[in-house]
């Protein structure tokens, strides 16, 4: 950039290395959600790139600190409204966790089952709204009927199609309907069977193709140093997985070898490598969901939650409990200083560290390629600002 | 998928135009909303119905709420004695139920904490207005819900037989009798 | 409208116009909104749904390819609005062309919903710009948005364009404190960077 120089402006002189500030969002019709960048462009090419966060900024963790603990599930769910279910679970779980609470296995099984289809659930959002934003719009319909019907049987358990509440501290608020197992077998098979479409259009796409492939290349070091997690570490080739590598739930027993479960990875870190990772891990979830639906069929009668006292009060003491949510690492640290209330609840999210690697990830390529590289890093924007 | 890359552009085009050809002959999944209303299960969350015989202004709901959107007013009353000599009693009489729709956040709280089965989710969802007031529901709309409320489902097989809602607290547990002389502040 | 601005005029041919005349106007306006979607939070999802094959509201004629809030008649605000973003909102809402609509869809933009009480969070949608329809939900259910929309579509169908009605809607927004200044104020700096 310091050797370049055009001799040919008129009256300015050097005219064409003035940078360019281009700020992208809060509300653009090519991101999702209101992230706002602001880039720095040489011409075509970003020389700069800054996230800006906050504009979905909601104070969720300052509301946690008036709100007894199953108030707390109805915002917990909240920041990330793509996993739902599996940060409702992270929560239950460090309250059980620092109660000493012993789940009913019914209640563990049909947890897994549940986070597992809302893992589905939130992967088929991405495949569809990723190549929305490369310029194919057919894959969107694809992913939201296969949405619908996974959806239709989330309602009939929970009665909610996103914010399920469904979890309460020692279980689920209430035991399944009966036929609902077939039914979600059902649906597994439907989406399993409609997934080559779907898949072809992404993968089988040579524009697609072409568009991602080396765009956008995170390396390993990038991934560790800014704590990005999820298919998005996996991607670049981090084999990490909080669901094989600190069991919860129970993921100990289907990630044992010889179980459905299993860690997808991949080497290249480009934008096609994430999207691969996305796509393989629908079908490892809907593996694991149908083993758990297995499980449940086979298992004696039992609760699925326990009783509560009255008045839920937390020992003294704090806990950390992350989990593996669809889209990264979910953290919850609570401290409590023994009330109705928790003392502090901070909440460790996913996409804010995804996004925050964006500002690596970006200088240097052209400003055609931001909006897949964007794209590709699968973030929630409530999580991101909580 | 590999093996897309070595066909060529026509085998290519035929398989595009299969695919589209296929898609003819099937039905669309599109529900037809306004015609059609759409087939919903029993535990959807859509609006909250009120029993008012059942609700005693216990206070529970209006303070268990997560964002405190349900109002209730009541007074007591003295029911005179029923048999010659008996005592007095007191009894709550509710003079207002309202549920802010506005505000509310459907996660069936109140529902769960009621302990004397006052209130109910019913599926329905068609109540959008054109001024903000009209979403708070005073307790004669809440009533009105109670038509639409479906039986809860059976439960699975696999649930325990001795409690059919383990969720809820039994009725029969000393409860709410004097739940409203207490502090209703959250 | 922002103070600085003229609150908008309907022209004398509108304001003339016999029944028969508004009344294909009127059918004309309800059957091809374009729709800009100010999708936020959760309910954009849900928004998005009832876009899809399944909901479809293109069959109501609600059309979700507006290019941008200067080509859309209406705008659907789905999610929670925060102080941030609250001049954005304001502004792309200005730059929209008579005669536009906004539907309210959910809790969080009806009234702040499970967010009232946050020290960021604009407790409704409604306090920066007029609002036609309120969906209720969190998040209302894609079938709740075509309700919505039907209620609005009733709404356009028997309205009568005047200075006065223009003046009833937005006369309200006119002498509040969101000047126009306001609205086009720099949006909020970043820190700048420790290093």
């Amino acid at each position: 950039m310091t050797t370049r120089e055009l001799t040919v402006g008129v009256g300015a002189g050097e005219l064409a290395t003035a940078d360019m500030v281009l700020n992208i969002g809060p509300q653009h019709p090519a991101t999702h959600g209101v992230l706002r960048l602001r880039v720095t462009l040489d011409g075509e090419r970003i020389s700069r790139a800054e996230p800006i966060v906050g504009y979905m900024h909601r104070g969720a963790e300052k509301l946690f600190e008036v709100r007894d603990y199953r108030q707390i599930m109805v915002l917990a769910n909240r920041h990330d409204w793509l996993s739902a279910f599996s940060s409702e679970v992270g929560l239950a779980l460090t309250v059980e966790r620092m109660l000493g609470m012993e789940v009913p296995v019914r209640a563990t099984w049909t947890r897994t089952l549940l986070s597992e289809l809302n893992r589905v659930l939130n992967h088929l959002m991405f495949l569809g709204s990723y190549p929305l934003e490369l310029g194919a719009i057919t894959p969107i319909f694809y992913s939201f009927r296969e949405r619908e019907e996974l959806q239709t049987v989330m309602e009939e358990i929970s009665g909610g199609r996103m914010h399920y509440m469904f979890n309460r501290v020692g279980g689920l608020r209430e035991d399944i309907p009966a036929g609902w197992l077939q039914r979600v077998q059902a649906a597994i098979d439907g989406v399993r069977a409609r997934m080559p479409e779907l898949e072809s259009l992404l993968v089988g796409n040579e524009i697609l193709q072409a568009r991602t492939r080396g765009v956008g290349v995170l390396t390993a070091e990038a991934v560790a140093s800014y704590g990005v997690s999820g298919p998005i570490a996996r991607a670049s080739g981090l084999d990490v997985d909080l669901r094989r590598d600190q069991p919860y739930l129970a993921y100990d027993e289907l990630f044992a070898p010889g179980g459905p479960g299993r860690v997808v990875t991949r080497q290249a870190g480009d934008c096609l490598a994430r999207l691969e990772v996305l796509l393989e891990q629908t079908h490892v979830g809907l593996d694991l969901a149908q083993a758990c639906v297995e499980r449940l069929l086979a298992m004696p009668a039992g609760p699925v939650n326990l009783k509560l006292p009255k008045v839920l009060k937390v020992p003294e003491g704090s806990d950390y409990v992350a989990t593996e949510n669809p889209l990264g690492f979910n953290g919850y640290y609570l401290v409590s200083r023994g009330d109705k209330t928790p003392w502090r609840l901070a909440l460790r999210s996913a996409s804010f560290n995804n996004v925050a690697v964006l500002a690596e990830l970006l200088p240097g390529n052209l400003l055609a390629d931001m909006v897949a590289i964007l794209g590709s890093m699968f973030f929630v924007v409530g999580d991101i600002d909580k | 998928m590999t093996d897309q890359d070595k066909k060529g552009f026509v085998p290519g085009l035929l398989k595009g135009m299969g695919t589209t050809a296929r898609a003819m002959t099937r039905h669309a999944h599109t529900q037809e909303y306004p015609d059609v209303s759409p087939q919903l299960p029993p535990r959807s969350r859509g609006v909250i119905a009120l029993e008012e015989s059942n609700c005693t202004s216990c206070m529970l709901c209006a303070r268990e709420c997560p964002d405190w959107c349900i109002y209730i007013d009541s007074h007591k009353e003295t029911v005179p004695p029923t048999t010659e000599g008996g005592r007095e009693r007191k009894e709550n009489v509710l003079d207002r139920f309202a549920i802010d729709f506005s505000l509310c956040m459907y996660c069936g709280i109140c529902i769960e904490v009621c302990p004397f089965d006052a209130l109910f989710w019913s599926p329905e969802f068609e109540y959008a207005e054109t001024d903000i007031r009209d979403l708070l529901h005073e307790k004669d709309r809440l009533g009105q819900w109670m038509a639409t409320v479906p039986a809860p489902p059976a439960l699975d097989q696999g649930a325990p037989v001795d409690q059919p809602e383990p969720t809820e607290s039994a009725p029969s547990e000393p409860q709410p009798a004097q739940a409203p002389d207490e502090d209703p502040a959250p | 409208m922002t103070t600085d601005l003229p609150l908008p005029r309907v022209g004398p041919a509108q304001v003339a116009a016999p029944k028969p005349m508004r009344l294909v106007l009127n059918w004309g306006r309800r059957y091809s909104l374009w729709v800009f979607n100010f999708g936020l939070a959760c309910c954009a999802i849900e928004f998005i749904a009832a876009s899809m094959a399944r909901h479809d509201f293109i069959r109501l004629g609600v059309i979700p390819f507006a290019p941008g809030p200067r080509q859309a008649d209406l705008m659907v605000v789905s999610g929670t609005v925060t102080d941030k973003m609250a001049p954005a909102i304001r502004r792309l809402y200005d730059q929209m062309p008579e005669p536009k609509y906004v539907i309210s869809f959910g809790a969080c933009s009806n009234s702040g919903g499970p967010y009232w009480d946050s020290y960021c969070v604009t407790k409704g949608v409604d306090q920066l710009i007029p609002v036609d329809v309120y969906v209720p939900g969190c998040p209302p259910r894609p079938e709740a948005l075509l309700q919505g929309i039907l209620t609005l579509q009733d709404r356009i169908a028997s309205e009568r364009p005047s200075h006065a009605s223009l003046r009833e809607k937005l006369g309200p927004y006119a002498g509040r404190r969101a000047s126009a200044a306001e609205v086009s104020r720099p949006l909020v700096a970043p820190p700048e960077a420790g290093t």
